[in-house]
């Protein structure tokens, strides 16, 4: 066979073997993934409405928004499709949590955010992911940090520095967490309240 | 008596970490906890034996001038299953080491050990000399890992060794006590073998 023409048969082989193998892996392992992330974001939920014994997911499409422009749609779509609905022991809504997200320091910084059914105000908030500089901006996973926001309605400005006391060395970790509460509360409250 | 030699030339004679000093990015990177340290090694000996194994066979079939393009399909494979099948069963260790792991497809370790013995040698030998490598980054991590956990957290596998609220040395859990760590080792592991080089002339 001819040198070149070897090559490019033996590299394709090659590279067919090991697509067709991690196509079995992926399709294995996606599920359990998938899973663990679901099984994880919801008991977190029950960190941030303690009083909840159930929770259920609700799921609001795009067309009840009427938003019409796909881009906007998509985004819309991300942002607040999925709003988790905390029910305690006697069938009654006690609140609703939600995911937001901002722009950090070291990336994107995630968090979960619990809101009373009654009185629309912050029960919690928990940080679900964040690549902060350790010992700075991971500080926005303690509680005093955290404790801020309990408390706060969608009419509050949620910003630091206004109603949100910083935290010292960092302001930027400190903005994305109060930029995802804020944008994810106006934009699930709207939702959240819109669609009943 | 072979393979032994094999075997025991990664854990110390040429260790991948304190000796060759190649792969040092996850060395210097994941070591914040013995744990840490442990798994990135278990998780890059498994790419070392498999690759070393699978190329040991290919190595007649793979044309010399596209040995590195096919080293690396191979390589790679086998660490996305790792990053997989880690991410599927093990969660919580992926969440701390998920970021390192599609990076041992550039640890010079793996392609190193492939070019330089798997592709001359039998699948056995080199599959023992995958494991040797990998038992030996292994422990190289573990015990930094240790060490910064130890001095830094003040805990040992997450076990608390100190009471809540005892100040630690934080910057051993930092970058910089990584390279500190590392520079102290590997003069402590230069001044065992000078002195066993003194002793046999």
């Amino acid at each position: 066979m001819n040198e070149s023409l070897r090559m490019v048969v033996v590299l394709a082989v090659i590279a067919m073997v090991s697509a067709g193998i991690l196509s079995v892996v992926y399709g294995t392992t996606s599920v359990i993934i998938e899973e663990n992330a679901a099984r994880a974001l919801e008991s977190s939920v029950y960190d941030v409405l303690p009083q909840a014994t159930k929770v259920d997911i609700i799921r609001r499409s795009a067309d009840e928004l009427g938003v019409d422009d796909p881009k906007e749609m998509r985004e819309q779509e991300q942002r607040t499709t999925l709003i988790y609905q905390g029910i305690n022991d006697q069938d009654q809504v006690i609140g609703y949590a939600f995911v937001g997200e901002a722009n950090g320091y070291g990336g994107v910084v995630r968090i979960l955010v619990g809101v009373d059914e009654a009185t629309d105000e912050i029960l919690n908030i928990k940080v679900l992911a964040h690549t902060e500089t350790p010992g700075l901006g991971s500080r926005i996973e303690d509680e005093s940090f955290r404790s801020r926001f309990v408390g706060k309605t969608v009419e509050d400005p949620i910003a630091v520095n206004q109603d949100i006391d910083n935290l010292s060395g960092a302001t930027i970790s400190a903005r994305a967490v109060a930029d995802a509460v804020r944008q994810g509360f106006v934009d699930t409250a709207a939702v959240y309240r819109g669609g009943e | 008596m072979v393979l032994w030699k094999d075997l025991i030339r990664g854990l110390w004679a040429e260790n991948p970490t304190f000796r060759l000093n190649i792969g040092l990015c996850p060395v210097l990177a994941v070591t914040t906890s013995a744990i840490n340290g442990v798994s990135m090694g278990v998780a890059t000996t498994f790419v070392l034996v498999c690759s070393s194994a699978l190329i040991s066979l290919l190595k007649r079939i793979i044309p010399d001038k596209v040995r590195i393009p096919a080293y690396i399909i191979v390589i790679a494979t086998f660490v996305t299953i790792v990053d997989l099948v880690m991410h599927a069963y093990l969660p919580d260790l992926h969440s701390v080491l998920g970021l390192f792991i599609p990076l041992i497809v550039v640890n010079c370790i793996v392609l190193g050990r492939a070019e330089a013995f798997a592709a001359k040698n039998s699948v056995v030998r080199s599959a023992v000399d995958g494991l040797g490598m990998g038992l030996g980054f292994t422990w190289a991590l573990t015990l930094l890992g240790s060490i910064r956990e130890i001095l830094g957290a003040g805990s040992f596998f997450g076990h608390a060794l100190v009471a809540e609220g005892t100040t630690t040395l934080g910057i051993m859990s930092l970058p910089p006590g990584a390279f500190i760590t590392l520079g102290i080792l590997m003069a402590v592991m230069n001044m065992v073998s000078a002195r066993q080089k003194r002793k046999v002339s």
